[in-house]
Parts: C-alpha cells; structure tokens; sequence
C-alpha cells in the first residue's frame, strides 16, 4: 500500500500556492513524503507538514491580484449580458414579473409611508415623555363609557391642587370663526385654550410673548398664515386688533408657526380659556364635559402613581354623583392619543394603531408574496435554462458563480422594478394623499430613506433570487443538457399552498371590499327617517338670530325656498345631551339621559317628520314655550302609555309632552336612536343653523338670492352654508377611506393571486408537456386536456373557499358590529368574491393551458 | 565582474544542474547536493534558488511527464542555458586563476 500525504495539508498548499508552482512544489514534496514514509510514515508527515510551511512566503503565496480580477469583471460583463438576452427573449415573461414586482414594491412603499406619517404625528413635542392626556370613565346605570371630554374647569383645579402637575390646560375646538380686520373678513378654524398651553406644547411663537399669550381674556394667538393674510407680515401682526364674530375684539399677543402636518391638534388661533369660561357659561358646571384638559408632570412624578391618585379627583365637585353615577379620570400620554383613541373598557386600547399595523403588515406581506411569486415565475422559467447551465457546469463553471449569476439576474431584475416602483410612487402620492388626506412625499434628501431603499433591494433580491440560485446551480448538467429536469415534488406543494393561501387571502379582501361598499351604499341610501334632500343649512351668525323673523318673511319671498326654519343642532348630528331628564314616577336611581334640541315652530314639516302622538308646536298656544315633542325612544324610557300632558323637567326648566314624533336618526348609523327631546328655540340663544328647504332645481339661484339677503342683514360676516346631505355623508369620512382602501386592496389581491396562478399554470404546462404529448396521441381532445389541466386549479380553489368563507364571515360580522343599523350578512355576498375569482383565474390560466393543450405532441416528446 | 551575480548556493544548484544534464529536478537536485555536501537540506531552499537562477536566465525549465509517485503532478526538469554555461565557466576561471595566483604556503 502507498501511502499519500495528509490531505489537510496538501489543501492548505494548493490554497496558497500559486498555481504554475504548484505542479513542482506539491509533486517534489510527495516524491519526497514517499521516500519518507518508507522509513517512518509518522515522521514522514511531520516532515511534510514542516515543509509545506517553509512553502508558505512571498515568493510562492498566489498574488492577490493575479489574473483574477480581469476574469471575474468578464464574467460578471457577461452575465449582464446573459441577464439583458433573457430580459428581452421573452418579453412577456420579464414585463409581468418586473411589474409585478414593481407593483408589490409600489405597494408596500406607500403603506410603509403612511405607517411611518402616522407614526410620527404629535412626536415633535419636547416634553412628550411628561405630556398626558386626561380622560374620564363615566359610570352610569352599570354602564360605563369612556372619553377624552372633561369638565371646564377640571384643568385649573388639577393644577392648583395636585403638586405633581407642572403645568394643566383646556382645550376645545371652536366651530369655524368668522375674524375682521377693516374690510377683510375671512372665518378661520380654531381653539379656545388654557394659558399653560404654550409651555407645554412644543409650537413654536415666533412673535410675542409666550408666557403671556393667553393669560387675558382678550389676547389672542395667530398663526403666521393667519397673521399674513390679515397683516401682511407676523411682525406687524402683534398689538393689532382682530374683530371676533362681529361682537368682540381680540389683541394679538403671539404669532405662532404654521402647525405642522403631523400635528393632531389643528388650529389658525387660540384665544384664551378664561374668556371662553365667560362666554359659555354651562362650562363651569362639573356635569358638563366638553374641552380636552391635558397636563405636563413634574419630571420627577410618577404617571402610574399620579392616575391613581387623580382617579376619583372630580367626585367631590360633581354633587350630582351617586352610587350609580360617577365619574373617574385617566392618563394617557399624549403622543400616543392618536394612534390610540378607542377606548375598552375605559381604557384607550387601539385606534388609528390598528391600521398602522394592518398597512404594515400589509406592505411586509405584499412584498413577500410578491418575491415569491417573482421566484415562482423565475423558477418555472429556468427550465428553458437547464441547457445553459448544463452547458456553463459543463464548460467549468463553479457552483458558487452559477449562485452568483442567478443572484446578479434576480438584483438586476429587482433593481429595475425598483425603478419602476419609484416613479410609479411619485406618480400615486398626489392621489394617495387625497385619499388619505395626508401631506407625504418621498425623502429624497434623507439618508436613511436610500438606506432602507437599498436594504429592501438588497434583501428582496436575495429572497427572489435565492430559490433560483440555489435551484439552478445544483442541477446535474448531464441531466441538464439531456432536457429532464423534475422539481421535487416538495417544491410542487410549497407552490400550490401558496396560490391557495393567496386565494383565500384574495377571497378574503375581496369580499371585504365588497361588504364595506354595500355598507356605505346602504349608509347614504337608507332613509333617516326624515327628508335631508334639498336641505341647506346656513349657521347663524352674529345677531342673525335675533333678526331670524325678519330673514325668514325675506327667504319665504324667494322663489325656489319650500320653508325656512332654524335649530340648534344640525339635525343630521344631534349629539348634546341633558343628564337631568325628570318625569313623574322616574325610577329614582336611573340617570334621564337624552338628547336635546331647540327648534322653531315649521321644523318639523321641513324635515317631513311624523307626529304620532299629539300635536306640534303652535303659535297659537302660547304656552308650547314650556312643551316638548319627544321621540318614541324617549317615550319608550319614561314608560308612559298617555304621554300627552305628561310633566317633563330639564335643565331644572318644568313643562309639558305635546306631542310625540317617530324615531328617526340622530346621528350616524354607529349609535342606536336615543331618547330624543325637542323644544321650542329660546329667544336669546345665539348660535344654531337656520334650515332652508329648496326646490332642487333652483338651488343656484336660492343660494345667491339667500347670500344678498344674509350680507345686507349681518354685513360683518360671510355667508356660508352647508347641505345636509353633505353633513351626513360627512359623519363617514372614514368608511369612504376605508371602502376606497378596500377596493384597492382588493384589486392588489386580484392582481398579485393572478401572478401567483399564472406563474403555477406556466409551471404545470411545462412540467405536464410530455404527458399532455401522450395523452394527445393515445387519442384525448382538446376538451379532456383542458379539463386535466384545470383540475388541479380547481382543487386549489375548493380548497381556498372552504377555508375562506368563514373567515370573511366572521370578519364581515366583527366589522359591521360597530354600526346599530347595518346591511344584513347574506351567503350571496360571501360568494360574489368567488365568483370573481374564479372569472379572473380562468381568465389567468386559460391562455398558458390552451396553448399547453394545442401543441403538438410531436414537439413536446422529440426532444428526448 | 558580469552583471548578474549568482550566490554560493544558488552556484551550487546551477552546478548541479549542470551536472546532472536533462535529468535535473527538485528532488533529484536536493539529493544530489545532499550527498555531494554531506549534510541535509531543504528542498524549499532548492526551489527559492531554482526561481531564482531561472530568473536570471541561468537555467531553462519544461515539465515531464505524469507520474505515479508524484501524486499525479508533473516533474519540471531544469537545463542549463549557455548563459548560465558561461557565468559557471566565469566562476571557474576567474576562481581557477586567482587559485593559481597562491604562493606555496606551508603549514608545517
């Protein structure tokens, strides 16, 4: 037996040496090992070993940049060749897989865009780790509800009596404002806020004193778009006078930068609580809840310990709590109120987070099915390849440059999709933004955007290469060059659980798309119970209601206007409620909750309501100032079968039930109709909207005609105005966002299920060619073929609607649970998606099948 | 003095290859200067030297034939080209005629 010299070191030699050397080196040293080991085999090793190493120095280690680096740029010029030549021999083929590609990309970077814009609103204020947000549990009747709504005054009275709290500050919204400076009179959107409220929040003032900004009754705070419209310039905006509302004067104290987009809270002025506190007087009253009270801790107090500690902090000031009603406070900070609005359970629990992570979720989810199905195509594809890579392993090619072709092929793919991506984003976001009502634009100028962008490049190309990669380079290139080529049937699977998961997961969102419009359909078709076509709601302004008499003898004059009426509350959202509801023989532990609304004498025939009971207000009943007209909700909680004549108290005022009205709604369609009580329009009141009912076909007209009238009565203001119809449809802004994402969302689904199908039809009719060959010439027609080939779809498809079906149910029926009147789940909605699905997956194999089944088979069994 | 200069051991391989014409390389070099010096060697030393000459121009190289002992590498045989017939002659001429430049010196 001869022996051989120990392999490790040899490997170790042949690493190092270079190789027009190693012929002599390597055949001396085992002349020599041999002669060695004749003697002693164990010395001979060691021999061999020691002068391998004496080897291991300059004049024979392989030079670093020894004919190498000319050999790998020629391949790697080649295979961008090869890459090119495949691109563009089957054109069809690279265009649906870049695009699909590109398609998945485009997605999931405008859903990552908008998680990363929701993400950071309200994350620019300093002191958000300190910043929170107040909110109350109110408990009533075993019920218990919760929201961001506090008491007028409960901001002051945290600051002043709990020594934690730095700073405290109300905040309420103002419906739109209408601001004079000489002639300029524009209405303006803004909040009423607490004094702290620049000390706490990171808006910047650019002019004035921050300090002071809001400390007197008369100061007000403008922002620079506003202070330029009225002034020209934020400088000589300071000290100037503002008119508010034609009945008070504003000094501006502070000019505030533009809020930013990723503000939650919006606002062109702040003018200071106190006056508000005057101005509204039932906001001193700790039964009634309306501002937002946030709050700065002290940065050494505890929020955890400060929550408890404030928990039962309003039960002293609310003498109307008992057993059954009280009210509890929570914290929340205020840079997550945003993404986390919903409460449950009395704690804010979810929101807008929900979505965030849903879009999320979404883009990850979308890009990797879109990979995948990129790596399918390619996979199916490179069975016209296994003569290339035959030929190339044949020639010499390692495994690892084969690897790294296919890797190259797959970056260069996804870099131009990636391209494609881009431009297809600029192009979407102005879209995008209207839908969303969002300001994103693509970071360009950031570093980590390109980061990111090139990571995604990186990673996708190695997910959508790898399989192809890995695949191709270990086929057998006898096997190869011969043409029989078989996947493992592993692989088959792994392919059709993923068409039918993208199934399921297309019947899924298609179904959902379709469910949230039917909802939305049936939102704006349902009848309200009232008519608000052709209903214009113009609001009153200034003095307006004083002169509402006047206006209305004016308005009747035009031709076109059917009524004229007025009341507090927009009836397509009347929403304030009376705590205090009183009858005779009230159970004495239950709260009269309802809501409430002024109205004048026609209201009720504008609005086409039905009296059921009793009869409507009169003007020839003096005493209907003290009436009211209930609801049937409101009839149903006192309980009475004799309503007429029954005594009602609220708001400590006494009067009588005249009349009874049927239910209609109140507000949108997520609440159940509530009691409702309506009472005649109080002289003095000066806010509300006058209610105009118009002949639809001289709306134009009406509308100028009322605009001349309302200038000359009230010239201190704008005239604006509002259809009710609008307002309504107002109330589901989101559940028009949300049908507009689902229709995408759902042709997403249908675009990226037919990539998956037509990558899997290609592959079947490649990998079925011979068999379809035999069954043609034993005699099958083209309709048993077909029927062959479609039958594994079909499965696939079974499968999927089995699996889907209830999930969409179950979904549909979570959804549609928020809403107290909602489209009734029917099984011919379940299916519709099915029936789309199947159109479009015929529609996607058909072609790749037809072809398979009308080839002849004499092409498909020569080649072996 | 020629251009090129040849050192003591790098002369010594040059002369063996000169000597064992046609069948010169590594191993039957190193065995060779082995038992003409009488002491061990190293065949990477031979090698370095080999280069070296080869470099210079002193000797001229082809590979043999495949053999089985060798591991399946090929022998490269070195020969000795006129240049490095010349520098050799040099050497011992220009040795030869100082040597004879010696007086008679005796070390009783």
């Amino acid at each position: 037996m001869k022996l051989t010299p120990p392999k490790r070191l040899l490997q170790f030699l042949r690493w190092f040496c270079r190789e027009d050397y190693l012929d002599e080196i390597e055949g001396d040293l085992t002349e020599l090992f041999i002669k060695q080991a004749e003697i002693s085999p164990r010395k001979a090793k060691w021999i061999f070993g020691w002068r391998v190493i004496k080897y291991f120095r300059p004049e024979f280690i392989k030079s670093i940049k020894n004919s190498h680096q000319i050999n790998t740029y020629d391949m790697l010029n080649n295979y961008f060749k090869i890459a090119w030549r495949v691109l563009l021999r089957k054109k069809t083929y690279s265009a649906i897989n870049i695009i699909g590609l590109a398609f998945g990309l485009t997605c999931s970077l405008l859903f990552l865009l908008w998680s990363y814009d929701e993400i950071r609103v309200d994350s620019f204020h300093l002191h958000s780790d300190r910043l929170y947000s107040v909110y109350e549990r109110v408990y009533n009747d075993n019920e218990m509800k919760a929201a961001y709504f506090t008491q007028g005054l409960l901001a002051q009275e945290l600051k002043t009596s709990i020594p934690e709290i730095e700073y405290a500050c109300s905040f309420r919204m103002l419906d739109p404002v209408t601001f004079q400076v000489e002639d300029k009179i524009i209405k303006m959107e803004g909040a009423c806020a607490g004094e702290d409220f620049f000390k706490m929040f990171s808006y910047k003032v650019l002019h004035g004193n921050m300090e002071k900004a809001l400390s007197d009754p008369s100061n007000i705070a403008i922002s620079q778009k506003m202070a330029t419209t009225f002034f020209e310039s934020p400088e000589k905006a300071i000290g100037q006078v503002i008119r508010f509302e034609n009945r008070k004067n504003f000094r501006v104290s502070a000019v505030f930068e533009n809020i930013p987009d990723n503000s939650s809270l919006k606002f062109e002025f702040l003018s200071s609580w106190e006056w508000h506190l005057q101005e509204v007087r039932w906001l001193n009253r700790w039964i009634y809840r309306a501002p937002l009270t946030f709050i700065l801790l002290r940065s050494d107090s505890k929020p955890i310990a400060l929550e408890s500690k404030i928990k039962n902090f309003v039960k002293p000031y609310l003498q109307e709590s008992h057993s059954a009603f009280y009210i509890e406070l929570g914290l929340q900070r205020f840079d997550k109120k945003y993404l986390y609005s919903t409460f449950n359970n009395g704690v804010p629990d979810g929101g807008r987070v929900e979505y965030v992570r849903l879009f999320s979720f979404a883009a990850i989810f979308i890009l990797l099915i879109a990979c995948i199905n990129f790596m399918n195509l390619a996979t199916a594809r490179t069975l016209k390849r296994a003569k290339e890579i035959g030929v190339r392993k044949t020639i010499g090619a390692a495994r690892s440059s084969l690897t790294t072709q296919f890797m190259m092929e797959a970056m260069f793919l996804v870099f131009l999709s990636a391209v494609i991506s881009i431009v297809l984003v600029i192009l979407l976001l102005p879209t995008f933004n209207e839908i969303t009502n969002k300001h994103i634009s693509l970071p360009f100028t950031n570093l980590w955007f390109w980061l990111i962008a090139f990571l995604v490049i990186l990673s996708t190309g190695l997910v959508a290469g790898s399989y192809p990669a890995l695949f191709l380079s270990s086929l057998n290139p006898i096997k190869a060059l011969k043409g029989s080529v078989k996947f493992e049937q592993r692989v088959i699977y792994f392919r059709k659980a993923l068409v039918t998961f993208q199934f399921i997961l297309a019947i899924v969102i298609i179904s959902a798309a379709i469910i949230v419009s039917r909802q939305v359909q049936y939102i704006y078709t349902k009848g309200l119970g009232y008519d608000k076509d052709n209903l214009i709601y113009i609001p009153l302004q200034g003095n307006m209601a004083d002169k509402f008499q006047t206006f209305r003898q004016q308005a009747m004059n035009i031709d076109g206007i059917t009524n004229v009426t007025r009341s507090v509350q927009r009836p397509t959202h009347t929403w304030r409620h009376v705590y205090d509801l009183d009858w005779p023989g009230k159970n004495s532990d239950s709260r009269g909750v309802a809501v409430h609304n002024g109205i004048d004498y026609n209201f009720i025939e504008s609005l086409d309501l039905k009296i059921i009971h009793g009869r409507n207000f009169s003007l020839d009943n003096p005493s209907d100032s003290t009436g009211y007209i209930v609801n049937e909700a409101a009839l149903k909680m006192i309980g009475s079968k004799d309503p007429i004549g029954l005594p009602l108290s609220f708001f400590s005022n006494r009067g009588e039930i005249i009349g009874v009205v049927k239910d209609f709604h109140l507000t949108s369609f997520y609440s159940p109709i509530e009691p409702l009580v309506l009472f005649l329009f109080e002289d003095g009141t000066n806010e509300g909207y006058i209610l105009v009912k118009v002949n639809p076909t001289k709306t134009n007209f009406v509308l100028s005609a009322l605009e001349k009238i309302y200038k000359e009565m009230e010239p201190g203001f704008l005239f604006t105005y509002e259809f009710a119809e609008d307002h309504h449809f107002q109330l589901y802004k989101d559940e028009q966002v949300a049908s507009t994402f689902s229709n995408y969302f759902a042709a997403i689904a249908i675009v990226i299920s037919a990539l998956g199908l037509f990558g899997l039809s290609m592959f079947t009719a490649e990998q079925r060619a011979k068999e379809i060959g035999v069954r043609k010439v034993l005699g099958a027609s083209f309709s048993n073929i077909f029927f062959v080939l479609s039958k594994d779809f079909t499965i696939l498809i079974s499968i999927a609607v089995t699996i889907a079906i209830p999930c969409s149910y179950f979904i549909a029926q979570n959804w549609l649970s928020k809403y107290a009147y909602k489209i009734a789940l029917d099984w011919l909605l379940l299916f519709l998606p099915v029936v789309i699905l199947v159109v479009v997956t015929f529609i996607t194999i058909a072609y790749q099948l037809i072809k398979a089944a009308l080839v002849n088979p004499v092409n498909s069994l020569k080649s072996e | 003095m020629t251009q090129q200069s040849l050192g003591e051991f790098e002369e010594l391989v040059l002369l063996m290859v000169a000597a064992q014409h046609d069948k010169a390389y590594g191993v039957a070099i190193l065995e060779g200067l082995e038992e003409k010096l009488k002491k061990k060697m190293n065949i990477s030393a031979v090698h370095v030297a080999l280069k070296r000459i080869e470099d210079k121009g002193f000797v001229k190289s082809h590979f043999g034939g495949i053999t089985e002992d060798r591991g399946g590498r090929r022998k490269k045989f070195y020969v000795i080209t006129a240049l490095g017939k010349r520098m050799l002659d040099t050497q011992y001429q220009l040795r030869s005629s100082i040597y004879k430049q010696i007086p008679k010196i005796s070390f009783g």
